[in-house]
């Protein structure tokens, strides 16, 4: 079994097996981190656990497409992506309202004054700052819009006639660019988030499936040698005892066998010691 | 009397003019082209007025290349004419073109003070007012230049003359400069069609009076409407207010202390006309309401532009009932421009797929 499964290349001592536990241990911890990073950031957006990694989102995302039914009919509830939807319906409707204001201001005016315009503009009245946000430790950027109020470059266009509808075509025009702001911060943080969760995904997969597998059949490899090798260790040293056992049976065998002919020559040659010594017991020694 | 020498000059552009009214689009023509579902079949509707000229569109061509389209045949028609006229009626029609050389000058001046390439504008400026020194005016580099040595020979330069300094053109908006100069057009018009011997008390001098009058008018009304919330105070807002009209003096003067549109609706309510305008564009709107077909909630009521629109196509048609007069040539451009905004208006609805506000065109025949 441990020869089966892929396992890392180290020897199976002790010191490996405490090795390869506390690293187990720490793909544990950081399986169940990144998994709750997973799920903090898959509310945001949910997208890439539902569908395959592969399906790149991007490709649904250029702006002035139609708006992609997708996203609803993949969970409603989610918030980026409902948002986005909204953002993107809201989108064409205003784009619709300001284009048509368009035309009546060409209808008002009866002519072009785009340049008159385009030239007029000296500073900026709509702008865009940044910030960021932090989801579980991915930063996305906000843009948020703001107008600088007093400031209206082209206040007398269309004087003659027509200047209201310059007016309110502006107007129309400024809502329009606030909707395309707020899609843009979803998007970036759809893009970013989804390049985000993909890796840590990813990675959740990897110890999941790579990581733990891998040491725990390691593990399970270096306790079956260290296994192995204490049966073989016992079996060595029950065979070692064995031998010595036989050794010293055979010893002890060949020492009686030397003694009892040791005994034979002894009482051969000295038969009388053993009365002499009952002699000596029985005699009183007086000094 | 004034019939008896008039058709000698111009009979004959008289009678090329009436033909032209005639090619205008009727009210049914209209009908046809508010069902129309594609701009192509605009483009066909609109074949057996524009045939030549729409010709060399492409299929489904934008709706600015349709009023460019128009506009061409509108200019060339305007030119055969302007080559047939002698006397009074020549120097007439160069007044017809003094308004959009308005325009084109503005927009040069433009070019100019933000230091662009005027060349390119000179694409972008309307035909009709095409003089032959205009390509110069691309030479001034800067506005000294553009005042001195070139405004001065163009055909606006009387305008210029009196009212506008070169540190004008440098400091004050476009937009007033454009109607300072609009304003001593109009005032000068006036006074060539009243004053002028060949046409004091001809029925040319009724009608254009008239007409003037009514755009002094209207001018006035706009420019009051327009520029509150700007920065533009009470005294420079009187300086563009034409000197004649039904309103002056004392309405210019009612209007020029205007703060808000109850007080232009006072300062007109001497003038019949324009005080029912007020009194039915409805006071409610506020200042959403006085504009051209104000966007999303009053769809269904006119405008204070509409309404002006269609006084002027009134007036312009009511113009053709007169004969011996140079006017019809007047209410001619007019007549055509207003087909030409409602063509482009009803191509934008049907490109934008609007047309829930597509009747908003104006049609008097």
């Amino acid at each position: 079994m441990s020869g089966a499964g892929d396992r890392e290349a180290v020897f199976p001592t002790r010191q490996s097996l405490g090795l390869m536990k506390s690293k187990l241990k720490g793909a544990e911890t950081g399986h169940s981190l990144l998994k709750r990073k997973s799920e903090a950031l898959t509310k945001y957006y949910p997208r890439s656990i539902l569908k395959p990694v592969t399906n790149a989102p991007l490709g649904d995302f250029e702006v002035g497409k139609s708006i992609n039914p997708l996203y609803s009919s993949i969970n409603p509830a989610t918030e980026i992506t409902r948002r986005i939807d909204e953002a993107k319906r809201k989108m064409g409707r205003v784009m619709q309202i300001a284009a048509f204001s368009l035309a009546e201001v060409t209808y008002a005016v009866g002519g072009d004054i785009g340049y008159q315009i385009q030239e007029s503009a000296k500073q900026a009245r709509f702008r865009v700052r940044t910030k960021q946000e932090n989801v579980s430790g991915v930063f996305l950027p906000q843009f948020e819009s703001y107008t600088t109020e007093g400031n209206n470059d082209f206040g007398l266009t269309g004087l003659g006639k027509g200047g209201q509808q310059v007016q309110r075509c502006r107007e129309t025009y400024a809502r329009a660019v606030e909707t395309l702001v707020e899609l843009a911060s979803l998007q970036t943080a759809f893009v970013i988030l989804d390049e985000v969760i993909k890796v840590v995904n990813r990675r959740v997969n990897a110890i999941e499936h790579v990581i733990i597998p891998r040491t725990e059949n390691t593990i399970k490899y270096i306790n079956s040698e260290l296994d192995e090798l204490d049966r073989e260790e016992f079996y060595r040293l029950k065979k070692v005892k064995n031998n010595k056992l036989r050794d010293t049976e055979a010893k002890d065998k060949e020492a009686a066998s030397k003694k009892r002919d040791s005994d034979k020559e002894n009482v051969a040659d000295d038969p009388g010691a053993t009365d002499i010594l009952g002699e000596q017991e029985d005699q009183d020694v007086i000094f | 009397m004034e019939g008896l020498f008039f058709n000698v000059n111009g009979g004959y552009i008289e009678g090329i003019v009436r033909g032209y009214r005639n090619t205008l689009l009727t009210g049914q023509n209209y009908g046809n082209l508010v069902q129309c579902e594609t701009i192509d079949d605009v483009k066909l509707q609109l074949s057996p007025a524009y045939g030549d000229f729409l010709a060399s569109l492409p299929p489904n061509p934008s709706t600015s290349s349709l009023a460019n389209k128009t506009t061409d045949k509108l200019v060339a028609e305007f030119r055969y004419l302007q080559a047939q006229a002698v006397g009074t009626l020549a120097k007439f029609m160069e007044y017809l073109t003094y308004s959009y050389m308005i325009d084109n000058v503005a927009l040069l001046i433009t070019g100019t003070l933000h230091e662009r390439d005027t060349r390119e504008l000179l694409e972008r400026c309307h035909p009709l007012g095409w003089f032959e020194t205009m390509p110069v005016l691309c030479v001034a580099t800067n506005i000294e230049e553009l005042y001195n040595s070139v405004l001065i020979e163009t055909p606006l330069a009387p305008y210029f003359k009196g009212s506008l300094s070169h540190q004008d053109l440098d400091e004050l908006n476009i937009e007033i400069i454009r109607n300072t100069l609009y304003k001593n057009y109009l005032e000068d018009f006036y006074r060539f069609v009243t004053e002028h011997p060949e046409l004091r008390g001809t029925p040319t001098s009724e009608v254009m009076s008239e007409v003037l009058e009514f755009e002094a008018d209207r001018r006035a009304i706009n420019i009051t409407i327009n520029s509150f919330g700007t920065e533009l105070s009470k005294q420079d807002r009187k300086k563009l207010y034409p000197e004649f009209g039904g309103l002056y003096p004392e309405g210019t003067l009612m209007l020029s202390r205007a703060d808000d549109l109850e007080g232009v609706s006072l300062a007109v309510s001497g003038n019949h006309d324009y005080k029912s305008y007020f009194d039915q564009v409805g006071m409610s709107g506020g200042a959403s309401g006085v504009g051209n077909m104000s966007g999303g909630g009053g769809a269904e009521s006119k405008s204070l532009e509409d309404m002006f629109y269609q006084k002027e196509m009134e007036i312009s048609k009511t113009a053709f009932t007169r004969q011996f007069t140079h006017a019809v040539i007047y209410a001619w451009v007019k007549l055509r421009e207003q087909e030409i905004r409602n063509i482009t208006w009803i191509a934008e609805c049907i490109a934008q797929n609007q047309k829930e506000r597509i009747g908003n065109y104006i049609s008097v025949f």
